[in-house]
C-alpha cells in the first residue's frame, strides 16, 4: 500500500487516538430512581414466578396420583371390554347357520335351545366372549381350569340366538358335548 | 471506571453479580454506575450512535437482572461478560433494523484548535472506516485494539478460537486500511473538482 495515499503504519498511532477518544465518551445520565424501580420489578416478577412454579409442583403428586388411578381403571375397563368383545356389528345371513349345516361344522353358528328362531329379515351382532370349560364340564378328567373363545350372535333384543367356536377350541367342545 | 488493578475490579464486580443474583437493589446500581459507560462506548464503537448504544445498554443491564446467575468466572470476567451481552443485543438490533452501518453524526468532543480538528476529522475518519467493516472483523477489532480486552477475553466473548480472532483482527486491519486509503483517494480526487467549481461559481457571480 506504499503507492496509496494512506500509510497502512498511521493505522495503529490512529487507533490508539480513537481508543483515546472513546474513553472520554459518557453514556448519558440515567435516572437512577428508574433502575431500582425495574430492579424491584424484576425480582417481584421473579418471585410471582417461583411461586407458581411450587405450586405448580404442589401440584404433581395429586395430580400424578390421580393419572394412576385413570389409567389402572382405564386398564381394568379395557380388560373387561376385551372379555366380552363384540366384534362387529353385521347382518349374519340367516341361510349359514341352519341347524343341520350347524351340526357338521363346529365353526358355524348353532342355534341355541329355548331361543326364539332366527329370522332373515333381523340383524344380530357377534359378541365374542370367553367361556370357562368349567361350564361344560360334564366328561370327567376334562380339563377344568381353562376357558374357550366363542362368537356369541345377539339379537336386537339383547338375547343371544346362536354360539360359534374358534376352530382351535372346537376338539375342545366336541369332547365338552359327549 | 478503575483500571488500575483489574483483579480486584473483577472481584468487586463478581461480588456485585452474586448479590443481584441474590436480590440486592443496590449492588445492581452499583454494578451498573462501575460499567455501563464500558458498555455504552463497546456499542457506541460498534454502531457509531450515541442514540443506540443508550438503548443497548439500558437492555443489556436489563439482561443483567434476568441471566446474573449464568454468569461463570472461569468463562472469563464480569466486563468481558457484560461485552458478550451487549454484543448479541447489538448485533440482533442491527440485525432487526437490516442497518449494519451507522448513519449518525459523530460526536467525540469539541475541537478548539485546526490540529485538535484535523486529528479529530482523522479519528471520525477511522470511526466512520471501522463502522462500516464487515461486523465479524468490526468486533474484533472494537474489543481488542478499542476496549483493551486480550485475545483470550475476546475469544471468550466471541465464543470462537483465540486463532480465529488473531486472523479476524490482521484482515480487519487490512480492510480497514484499504478503506481509509480509498476514502483518501477520494477526498484527493475530490479536491481539484470542489476548487474547480468554486472558480467556477466565482466567475459566474
Amino acid at each position: 500500500m506504499s503507492n496509496t495515499p494512506y500509510d497502512a503504519s498511521r493505522l495503529q498511532p490512529e487507533l490508539a487516538q480513537l481508543r483515546a477518544a472513546l474513553r472520554t465518551v459518557e453514556a448519558p445520565a440515567v435516572d437512577e430512581a428508574a433502575l431500582r424501580a425495574q430492579f424491584l420489578e424484576m425480582r417481584q416478577r421473579r418471585a410471582q414466578n417461583a411461586a407458581g412454579q411450587r405450586a405448580r409442583r404442589s401440584w404433581r403428586l395429586p395430580l400424578a396420583a390421580a393419572a394412576a388411578v385413570v389409567l389402572a381403571l382405564g386398564g381394568i375397563l379395557a380388560a373387561v371390554v376385551m372379555r366380552a368383545e363384540p366384534t362387529a356389528s353385521v347382518l349374519v345371513p340367516v341361510a349359514a347357520v341352519q341347524p343341520e349345516a350347524a351340526s357338521a361344522a363346529v365353526s358355524a353358528f348353532q342355534p341355541l335351545q329355548n331361543s326364539p328362531s332366527l329370522s332373515p329379515s333381523s340383524s344380530y351382532n357377534v359378541v365374542r366372549v370367553r367361556i370357562p370349560l368349567s361350564a361344560f364340564a360334564v366328561v370327567p378328567g376334562t380339563q377344568q381350569g381353562g376357558s374357550i373363545e366363542a362368537d356369541l350372535l345377539v339379537g336386537e333384543d339383547g338375547l343371544a340366538r346362536a354360539i360359534r367356536f374358534n376352530e382351535a377350541d372346537a376338539l375342545l367342545v366336541s369332547v365338552a358335548k359327549q | 471506571m478503575d483500571q488500575t488493578d483489574p483483579g480486584s475490579n473483577d472481584v468487586v464486580d463478581v461480588r456485585l453479580l452474586a448479590e443481584i443474583v441474590g436480590g440486592v437493589e443496590q449492588s445492581f446500581v452499583e454494578l451498573y454506575r462501575r460499567r455501563h459507560n464500558d458498555v455504552y462506548r463497546f456499542v457506541f464503537a460498534m454502531a457509531k450512535s450515541r442514540s443506540f448504544a443508550q438503548d443497548v445498554t439500558q437492555e443489556v443491564f436489563l439482561n443483567v437482572l434476568e441471566n446474573a446467575s449464568r454468569f461463570d468466572s472461569a468463562k472469563g470476567t464480569v466486563r468481558a461478560w457484560l461485552f458478550g451481552c451487549a454484543r448479541h443485543v447489538t448485533l440482533d438490533r442491527l440485525r432487526l433494523e437490516r442497518r449494519w452501518t451507522d448513519d449518525m453524526p459523530p460526536d467525540l468532543g469539541t475541537p478548539n484548535s485546526d490540529e485538535r480538528l484535523l486529528a479529530d476529522q482523522r479519528v471520525e475518519r477511522l470511526h466512520a472506516a471501522i463502522a462500516r467493516l464487515p461486523v465479524e472483523y468490526r468486533e474484533a477489532l472494537v474489543l481488542f485494539e478499542l476496549q483493551e480486552l486480550t485475545y483470550a477475553e475476546t475469544a471468550a466473548v466471541l465464543d470462537c478460537p483465540i486463532g480465529t480472532v488473531r486472523s479476524r483482527l490482521h484482515r480487519g486491519r487490512v480492510l480497514l486500511a484499504t478503506m481509509l486509503d480509498e476514502t483518501e483517494q477520494a477526498a484527493l480526487d475530490l479536491k481539484p473538482s470542489v476548487a474547480a467549481s468554486l472558480q467556477t461559481r466565482e466567475v459566474c457571480s
